[in-house]
């Protein structure tokens, strides 16, 4: 897991904002901004980015994407693209605010700057969400579509966005009536490599069952205290490594993983302590390529 | 990291696709000379921060082994202000108490053989007590002259009960009969297998990263060569004087202290060919390759130097031969360049300036690759003017990262062509706090790794070339000192380039 430093933060936050803007203003917003920090004869911000991060940020959570994203831009230098959908507010434009946070570089006297783009998208411009993104890639690095919220599945915009990403990222956590949405969750696999933050969640704990083959081979009935999207799953993937699809779950509803008891027998604390959500999130970021374990347990929690 | 999958996956189908961190086995780490200052600045803190990051086995015991009198709560004191000091993570109490507790202490002679018994009976009582297997690892941070002793005393004690693997600090021998020597030494009791020698230079992250750049990206190794690259610039340079080591630094000069073990090692992984994997024996047999493949054309084709008085940081500093404990008419070298050849395909006729010394202008070490210039310019001859031949630069320290010399044209009417850098920091690409590199060397150890380890033929090979530039050097006797603290060193290592039409990169 890659380490933060401890660093107190942006050394410089340039700001711009706009109201009914084109992309290409947002595009020279950006330009102007990065070379304003050459300003006094200064060499400019570095721009080593990493990704272009894109976040599809319906209401409800956008104080927690702007949380979650407190920090990342100092990990993972990046152009983050935060999309706020605004179908009804009456209005047909795009909003803009672009910032650029600029973090000092240990010994050097230079600094590297992240790009956060937050584009408001009132009515039918939250439609057409990739045509929006498409002018602001940034060429050849890998695009992280974070999407907050349980996706509108077959919805023009999802269809849309998942196909210029590279990964996907969702927490199924946020969703509600589990196990159903994974069904519609596997339609997207063939398409982008997915990332799940409740099964990244779990990782401690899958490493410590399977510490447990092979007494764990026979096991009938797993029980869960977490969310119900760990819960699942937990059983899915225990299913689909050991090739069962009668082991029965019994969840209990808690807001974190605190423990599985198999046949009734509570299983060890995996040692360590759980990783922040920050933490989870970055690791995501670090990963590009599908993973057929995860696949194979979410196609299995939902039979 | 280090990171695998798990090894039974076959077996067990739950533990696919899990990317488990190796995690070495329960052992003792013992360290021999544990009150001086290796120990201090950098061993405890690296344990420190491995401990920080759960990277030590979860049964483990460190055992100190010093003459300096003391006993456990002096040595957990010490060590503790120790990384208070050196650590570059903040100090966190618990993970202090936790690692303090397997933290033990043994004062005794290195030759006593009563020391020799308490030790044995530590080791065995821990053994026991914490379940580490006799699994050991023994560090020898002391100097070399009791290298011999410590390994004899290790070596008959031997019960063939669990791993043991030995760290030996440099430097290995003095020339290449003394390296063999205590190879031979080593050897006696050790497999060539169970010899760690460190080299921490092998440990740094920008080291490392010369073999990433080199082999996991396709557009240099096309041209990482005779045909495409006019030369190739090491430097590794210090501002700092001798530090106090007058005793060690007498005998060893410049060639044995930098020359002799990092610089070639950083030409070795320069030039070496790209191996067919990432394992201990196949990178070290093409590191191997090139130390043989390696010569020096001339006696004149070697520089070595001495510092006068002069300024570093706008102070003034004393001349070597005014440094406590150094002769005042010592021949020791402060400064050493060379020009050296590969011979081999890929690099024949292809120069390799090297250049290290103390109280140089800046501490740098940098490793660039200069290309041959572009064989036409379609432009006038004014406007690339000052246009300089493209270079990779390699920064190993400070300032990592990599640095890519091209021309671009100057906006404006007409056209000017000017030479700027395009830079990778590393601090700004990863935003990630840079492992020590003791850290990784002995964590490596414990995994039982030696990737990053010098092996016995690579330091042989090291030594004859050593040893036939300093042979030459008995044959004159050079006008010390030659060139003034906080300068880029002697006029004759400018004129060493400019015979060949070159010259140092500018700084």
């Amino acid at each position: 897991m890659a380490q933060a430093l401890d660093a107190p933060g942006p050394v410089a936050v340039e700001h711009w904002q706009g109201e009914d803007v084109t992309l290409a203003d947002v595009s020279t917003a950006l330009a102007r901004l990065r070379a304003e920090t050459a300003r006094d004869g200064r060499p400019p911000s570095l721009r080593t980015s990493v990704m272009t991060h894109i976040a599809w940020v319906p209401e409800p959570w956008h104080e927690k994407a702007r949380t979650a994203l407190a920090g990342m831009a100092e990990r993972h230098p990046s152009r983050t693209i935060l999309l706020f959908p605004d179908h009804d507010s009456g209005l047909d434009r795009i909003d803009a605010a672009v910032a650029l946070e600029s973090y000092a570089v240990p010994s050097v006297e230079r600094t590297v700057c992240s790009e956060v783009v937050e584009l408001r998208l009132h009515g039918l411009r939250a439609k057409a969400p990739a045509s929006i993104v498409e002018p602001l890639l940034i060429s050849d690095l890998p695009v992280f579509l974070r999407w907050r919220g349980e996706p509108p599945w077959g919805a023009q915009e999802l269809d849309q966005l998942v196909g210029i990403t590279d990964r996907l990222i969702v927490d199924s956590t946020e969703w509600d009536e589990l196990p159903y949405p994974y069904r519609h969750l596997t339609e997207l696999f063939p398409r982008a490599a997915t990332s799940d933050i409740a099964w990244a969640r779990t990782s401690r704990w899958r490493a410590l069952l399977a510490s447990l083959w092979p007494e764990i081979a026979n096991t009938r009935t797993i029980r869960v205290r977490s969310t119900a999207a760990q819960a699942w799953l937990l059983v899915g993937w225990l299913r689909s490594r050991l090739g069962r699809d009668d082991i029965v779950l019994e969840h209990v509803d808690a807001e974190r993983l605190e423990g599985i008891d198999l046949d009734g027998e509570p299983a060890p604390f995996p040692p360590g302590d759980p990783p922040l959500p920050s933490d989870v999130l970055s690791d995501e970021l670090e990963r590009f390529t599908s993973d057929p374990i995860y696949e194979a347990a979410v196609t299995a929690a939902t039979e | 990291m280090a990171l695998a999958e798990q090894p039974a996956a076959q077996e067990n189908p739950l533990a696919e696709g899990l990317l488990l961190r190796r995690s070495p086995d329960p052992c003792t780490l013992v360290i021999f000379g544990a009150s001086g200052d290796l120990a201090h600045k950098k061993l405890m803190p690296a344990l420190y921060a491995l401990a920080l990051r759960r990277l030590l086995p979860p049964r483990f015991a460190i055992v100190g082994v010093a003459r300096t009198e003391g006993d456990d709560d002096a040595y957990r004191a010490d060590m503790r202000s120790a990384v208070q000091q050196h650590a570059r993570d903040p100090f966190r109490e618990d993970v202090w108490e936790e690692l303090a507790a397997s933290l033990h202490y043994v004062p005794t002679e290195f030759d006593n053989a009563g020391g020799e018994d308490r030790l044995h009976d530590l080791l065995g009582r821990l053994d026991e007590e914490r379940g580490l297997g006799g699994n050991r690892v023994f560090y020898l941070a002391v100097p070399p002259p009791v290298f011999s002793t410590i390994v004899e005393a290790l070596g008959k004690r031997r019960d063939g009960r669990g791993w043991t693997r030995l760290i030996v600090e440099k430097p290995f021998g003095h020339d290449l009969e003394s390296a063999r020597a205590l190879t031979a030494r080593l050897c006696e009791y050790f497999a060539e297998e169970e010899i760690f020698r460190i080299d921490h230079y092998l440990g740094k992250e920008t080291v490392q990263n010369m073999l990433a750049l080199r082999f996991s990206n396709g557009i240099f190794e096309p041209i990482w060569n005779r045909q495409f690259i006019d030369h190739v610039q090491i430097t590794v340079a210090e501002s700092i004087g001798i530090e106090g080591r007058a005793g060690y630094y007498e005998n060893a000069g410049a060639i044995r202290d930098i020359f002799q073990n990092h610089l070639l090692q950083l030409l070795a992984l320069t030039a070496m060919e790209p191996p067919i994997d990432f394992t201990p024996e196949s990178v070290r047999n093409e590191k191997v390759k090139v130390l043989r493949a390696l010569h020096t054309p001339s006696p004149r084709s070697v520089v070595r130097g001495q510092y006068g008085r002069g300024f570093v940081e706008g102070v003034e500093v004393s001349a070597y031969r005014e440094e406590a404990h150094v002769a005042a008419d010592s021949m020791t070298e402060t400064y050493v360049a060379a020009k050296l050849y590969v011979d081999n395909w890929r690099w024949a006729d292809t120069p390799f300036y090297v250049r290290m010394g103390k109280r140089l202008a800046r501490r740098e070490t940098t490793i660039a690759i200069q290309f041959k210039r572009a064989p036409h310019s379609p432009f006038e001859e004014t406007a690339a003017e000052g246009l300089r031949p493209n270079v990779l630069l390699v920064h190993v320290q400070p300032d990592e990262g990599v640095s890519l010399a091209i021309g671009a044209k100057v906006p404006g009417q007409g056209m000017a062509i000017r030479t700027v850098h395009m830079d990778f920091l590393y601090g700004g690409a990863f935003r990630t706090s840079m492992p020590e590199a003791y850290e990784r060397l002995v964590l490596d150890t414990m995994l039982g790794d030696s990737t990053l380890f010098t092996r016995g033929d690579e330091v042989e090979e090291q030594w004859l070339l050593v040893d036939a530039i300093v042979a030459a050097w008995q044959r004159d006797r050079p006008g010390f000192p030659n060139y003034a603290a906080g300068t880029w060193g002697p006029p004759s290592a400018d004129d060493l380039m400019h015979r060949d039409g070159r010259s140092w990169r500018r700084h």
